[in-house]
């Protein structure tokens, strides 16, 4: 057994600094999102949660959230320019979610298949 | 005086000597992935220092207190978990003052937690175990500002090959990695001056 000549002190150690350092610095890091947050419009988040979530980066676009952005914006006007979405569980709720949520102004960018 | 002369001695082979990008190879993807501005790539360059000099800042301490309590051998996992919250918090940063800037980085800003200049910049640290403090931070700086330099250099070059008249074979990137290895070769012009 390799685990017999390893000292309980040693995954202690391991176990406290390790955990210590983590929260220290995931709590910072919810500090630092809170204080630079970025407002956004919040239907690139709807539409982003309707996307397969892959990030694949099949579409062109960084991830999700990108292609999201470019879609809201209306770059973008085929759905189907994501490839791993599928119709039923993708690209139908974004097409609906977008044909009654339009922008500000009252146009609306609602994409296509 | 003498280990001032001594601290910017070293910086500067760090810089130009052992150039991390030229000499030891470290970091291409970005060097290669963000290039093809000069703009952009003077920004990475700028934020590659920025963690790379942060990130030995606070490895420094974390690998006594490993090597105290005698569990160096996580070091690897603990220097990555530093690298990888500082390159978060740089993120939230730049989206929040510079969204062009966020855009133009895309996926090589997240991808500089797994760039190998950084860890291989505080592994050094940590494994030239007697280095002082001042040594960790010349060879933080050195092989930060190397990478910014090169970037910057590597860049302008790209800039005039986009308007030559390049054979359609070597479009793009691979006629970039012919400069780069040009490049290389210039610098081991270098070698053995310190």
């Amino acid at each position: 057994m390799i685990l017999s000549s390893v000292s309980p002190l040693t995954i202690l150690w391991g176990v406290l600094i390790l955990g210590v350092l983590g929260i220290v610095f995931g709590v910072l890091l919810v500090f630092a999102s809170i204080f630079f947050h970025v407002e956004e419009d919040n239907r690139i988040d709807e539409v982003a949660k309707l996307l397969p979530q892959a990030n694949c980066g099949g579409c062109g676009y960084a991830g999700c959230h990108d292609l999201a952005e470019a879609i809201v914006k209306g770059e973008v006007t085929k759905v189907s320019t994501c490839k791993v979405g599928k119709k039923e569980k993708n690209f139908d709720p974004i097409i609906a979610y977008m044909s009654t949520h339009p922008d500000k102004d009252g146009t609306k960018h609602v994409p296509t298949l | 005086m003498a280990y001032f002369t001594a601290f910017i001695l070293a910086i500067i082979s760090g810089m130009l000597i052992n150039n991390v990008l030229l000499s030891r190879f470290y970091g291409i993807c970005s060097f290669v992935g963000v290039s093809n501005k000069l703009k952009n790539a003077f920004w990475m360059g700028v934020a590659v220092v920025v963690v790379i000099v942060l990130a030995a800042l606070i490895c420094y301490p974390l690998y006594m207190l490993l090597d105290a309590a005698g569990i160096s051998f996580l070091r690897t996992v603990v220097f990555i978990l530093v690298i990888a919250s500082l390159v978060q918090f740089l993120s939230f940063v730049i989206k929040k003052y510079s969204p062009t800037l966020y855009k133009a980085f895309g996926i090589y800003l997240p991808l500089i937690t797994t760039n190998c200049a950084v860890l291989g910049v505080v592994e050094e640290n940590a494994a030239s175990h007697a280095a002082d403090f001042g040594a960790a931070m010349a060879n933080a700086l050195g092989t930060s500002l190397g990478y910014l330099v090169v970037i910057v250099l590597f860049s302008a070059v790209r800039a005039r090959l986009e308007t030559n008249n390049v054979p359609r074979a070597f479009k793009g990137l691979p006629i970039a990695l012919i400069v780069a290895a040009i490049m290389a070769m210039a610098f081991t012009g270098m070698k053995g001056m310190a």
